[in-house]
């Protein structure tokens, strides 16, 4: 009896090309635009980021240097202590050191880097050519040493001025400014801690190399990353359209029909949780093998992503069925325009569905309270090469969520003809 | 034989000469919230009757057809099939009732085959079995040339039959329909009900017809119950109830036009005891003893009012309503 209501149900959907084609078609059409549109943020590579940036040095480091080594020598300091410093300094020249990365292999090819008098900075600030400028005031290097290894105020500010539309070259210069700060934080307390410094510079030469990836994991693409957050997202409307055909069936008493066919009403509260289960998982099957063969979106373990899938195909069959019973109990469809009006699109951002929320974020958390944002959390997880296992939270969480709707929806269902 | 609401047992002592009842609901009512839509009604079907249920749209009339297939609970008052109360064990009243709703309740996205496959597996009907019977069927109902095409590509008019033709498929003993023939074309209607005529006359089928249009009552029934705003108003055979209206004269006026000042002074007439205006007629009910053709006439001659006719009607279940309830059933 369940099959022939699944047939029905598949024929109905089958035969509604709209339906179709918002089930189907607008999740790949909008993979296509945002994947295409956002990718190159996402990516890397693939947007134009080639930049000119202007450094300004208000005094010469190397007089800078000197200065503080002609201070540690009448600091009053053990002699021994004053040599380890010396050794150290000699290594540590921040604006040189940070020049170098903007010049090195991985950045030289975006970064046209030119360095400019004080005295044109008025002249440069108006020329548009340059997308950032990067300040040293004086006694940057001498007052970045005294804090740094003297542990004294102040600590030095670099100052990054970026045009308007160059947001994005100013980011990339701040965080690697950011960056080379953390690394000389930490090479100054292996100095002062008598470690060599030149193992510090291989250290540091090393941690640059993996600044860009910052899993161990793959990086996911955003044609990937879209393909998942608009599966997640539009496979949640399959269970308002569920929703809506019951409360037809309901409205033109097929329903009543049903009843009066002896048919018990959990044999149809079932038949809607497999047909939402069923199509949820098509739906997403379908959109996932076309970000295969066309985005080239492909999965490291595909039975783990088959896991997954079925676990938020679940989840969608319940919303199915808890959409349905309150809207027979209602007798109006209000619960199902609220949800695919509102609830999803709610549920969709705080998912990430619209864009990377960050990782260990807020708004991540929260997001992994919805079934769409663990689902999402889940799938990234295994498009890095993570296992299965390191997230069975989301599963559970997603299967309690699933069991809650249906427990609900089962609560609610009416208990003898529709409209009773 | 007239009934009242107030005096429900006046209908219970009229029961007991049916016999062999096969469905009997005793002093049904149902409330919602705000509305009490059935009050106090009772009526009987008896085994291999048409019985039609009259009134106007709100009567109460789905309510009663839903209490009585157990679809919902009267708040008060019992469902009895074979002298068994159904409220708690619908199970045997629905092996044997086919319900046909006035909402066309069918997949307009299937074809008529897909629809009547799909119901008849409801039903536990497979295979030979079932596709035997979903050519019976769409023969009856004059259908099989289009049995691969859409219900959405239907008129109305075969949307309707559809419909029927769906409560069919187990061989109910029993159909139910509520308004079948509303918003169809006349050829259509008269397939319908000569349809519903045919399955009473050939196969003994108990026919319980709910409509608006009293001349498809009057057609196809043995027995009727007038209801109004949840009330029982008369309940009898055609010629019981239209005795109802035998101390009185139905009198149809016609005219092109009507001015306010003849339909004034018409109704200032004391005999009149209901009037009916339309366009171009009059109905008036008048006591049989009374002559007011002189009366009407000096009023259209006072008035400049053109008479075209003026003639005493036969008696109708129309008129037995108006009478009733001092308004039409299409009001």
């Amino acid at each position: 009896m369940i099959l022939n209501m699944i047939k029905k149900q598949a024929l109905l959907l089958f035969r509604n090309p709209m339906e179709l084609l918002l089930l189907l078609g607008l999740p790949v059409i909008l993979i296509t635009i945002l994947g295409n549109a956002l990718g190159s943020l996402m990516d890397g590579g693939e947007l134009d980021l080639t930049f000119k940036i202007a450094v300004v040095k208000h005094e010469a480091e190397a007089e800078q240097v000197e200065r503080f080594k002609a201070g540690l020598e009448e600091s009053g300091l053990p002699s021994s202590a004053i040599n380890e410093l010396l050794v150290t300094v000699e290594n540590l020249q921040p604006v040189e050191t940070f020049l170098e990365v903007l010049q090195s292999e991985e950045l030289k090819d975006m970064i046209m880097l030119e360095t400019v008098e004080p005295n044109r900075l008025d002249e440069i600030k108006n020329d548009e050519s340059f997308a950032v400028i990067v300040e040293f005031p004086e006694s940057f290097s001498y007052d970045f040493l005294s804090s740094m290894l003297l542990d004294e105020e102040p600590t030095p500010k670099a100052l990054i001025h970026y045009k308007r539309g160059s947001e994005i070259a100013g980011n990339v210069v701040e965080q690697i400014l950011t960056m080379y700060q953390e690394e000389f934080t930490v090479g100054a307390f292996l100095g002062k801690n008598g470690i060599d410094p030149e193992q510090l510079h291989q250290a540091s030469t090393h941690f640059k190399q993996d600044v860009s990836s910052i899993s161990p994991y793959h990086p996911v693409t955003a044609k990937a990353y879209y393909t998942i957050g608009m599966v997640v997202m539009n496979v949640l409307f399959l269970a308002a359209t569920m929703a809506n055909y019951a409360f037809q069936e309901r409205n033109i008493h097929i329903f009543d029909r049903m009843i009066l066919a002896n048919i018990s009403r959990w044999t149809y509260f079932v038949s809607v949780l497999l047909s939402g289960l069923l199509f949820a998982l098509l739906q997403s099957l379908f959109v996932f093998a076309f970000a295969y063969f066309f985005f080239g979106v492909k999965w490291p373990d595909f039975a783990a992503f088959f896991v997954i899938t079925v676990f938020f195909a679940l989840a969608v069959g319940g919303i199915s069925v808890l959409l349905t019973a309150i809207s027979f109990k209602n007798g109006n469809e209000q619960i199902t325009g609220f949800f695919s009006g509102i609830v999803v699109t709610i549920f969709a951002f705080l998912g990430g569905s619209f864009f990377p929320v960050g990782e260990g974020s807020f708004l991540q958390k929260l997001g992994n309270f919805t079934p769409n944002g663990a689902a999402m959390s889940a799938y990234l997880s295994i498009m890095r090469g993570e296992a299965i296992t390191a997230n069975l939270d989301h599963l559970v969480f997603i299967a309690c969520f699933a069991f809650g709707a249906i427990l609900i929806g089962a609560i609610t269902f009416p208990k003898r003809g529709a409209s009773s | 034989m007239t009934l009242d609401s107030s005096h429900p047992l006046d209908a219970r002592l009229n029961w007991s000469h049916g016999g062999g009842n096969m469905i009997e609901l005793i002093d049904i009512t149902k409330k919602y919230k705000q509305t009490e839509a059935v009050k106090n009604f009772s009526m009987y079907i008896g085994r291999g009757e048409i019985v039609g249920l009259l009134g106007p749209n709100g009567a109460g009339k789905s309510t009663v057809i839903s209490i009585l297939s157990s679809l919902i609970e009267p708040t008060s008052g019992d469902v009895k099939f074979l002298n068994e109360s159904i409220i708690k064990n619908p199970q045997p009243l629905r092996k044997i009732i086919g319900i046909v709703p006035q909402e066309i309740a069918l997949y307009e996205d299937l074809s008529a085959e897909e629809n009547m496959k799909f119901f008849g597996r409801i039903y536990h009907l497979k295979g030979a079995v079932l596709q035997k019977k979903i050519d019976e069927v769409l023969q009856q109902i004059g259908l099989m040339d289009r049995k691969k095409d859409l219900v959405k590509t239907f008129s109305g008019g075969m949307k309707r039959r559809l419909n029927i033709g769906v409560a069919m498929l187990h061989d109910p003993e029993i159909l139910v329909m509520d308004e079948p023939t509303v918003g169809i074309d006349p050829q259509s209607r008269n397939y319908i009900l000569q349809t519903v005529k045919r399955l009473n006359e050939e196969r003994g089928m108990t026919v319980l017809y709910t409509s608006h249009y009293m001349e498809e009552v009057e057609y196809l029934c043995d027995r009727i119950y007038i209801m109004d705003q949840g009330n029982l108003i008369a309940s009898g055979s055609k010629e019981e109830i239209k005795q109802i209206l035998a101390s009185e004269n139905t009198i149809l006026l016609k005219a092109d036009y009507w001015n306010d000042e003849f339909l004034e002074k018409l109704q200032g007439i004391p005999q009149v005891q209901q009037m009916q205006v339309d366009e171009k007629e009059v109905t008036l009910v008048v006591s049989k003893e009374i002559n007011i053709f002189s009366e009407v006439a000096h009023l259209a001659d006072e008035t400049n009012i053109q008479l075209r006719s003026v003639h005493i009607k036969q008696v109708t279940l129309e008129d037995v309503f108006l009478h009733l309830t001092g308004r039409a059933l299409r009001d």
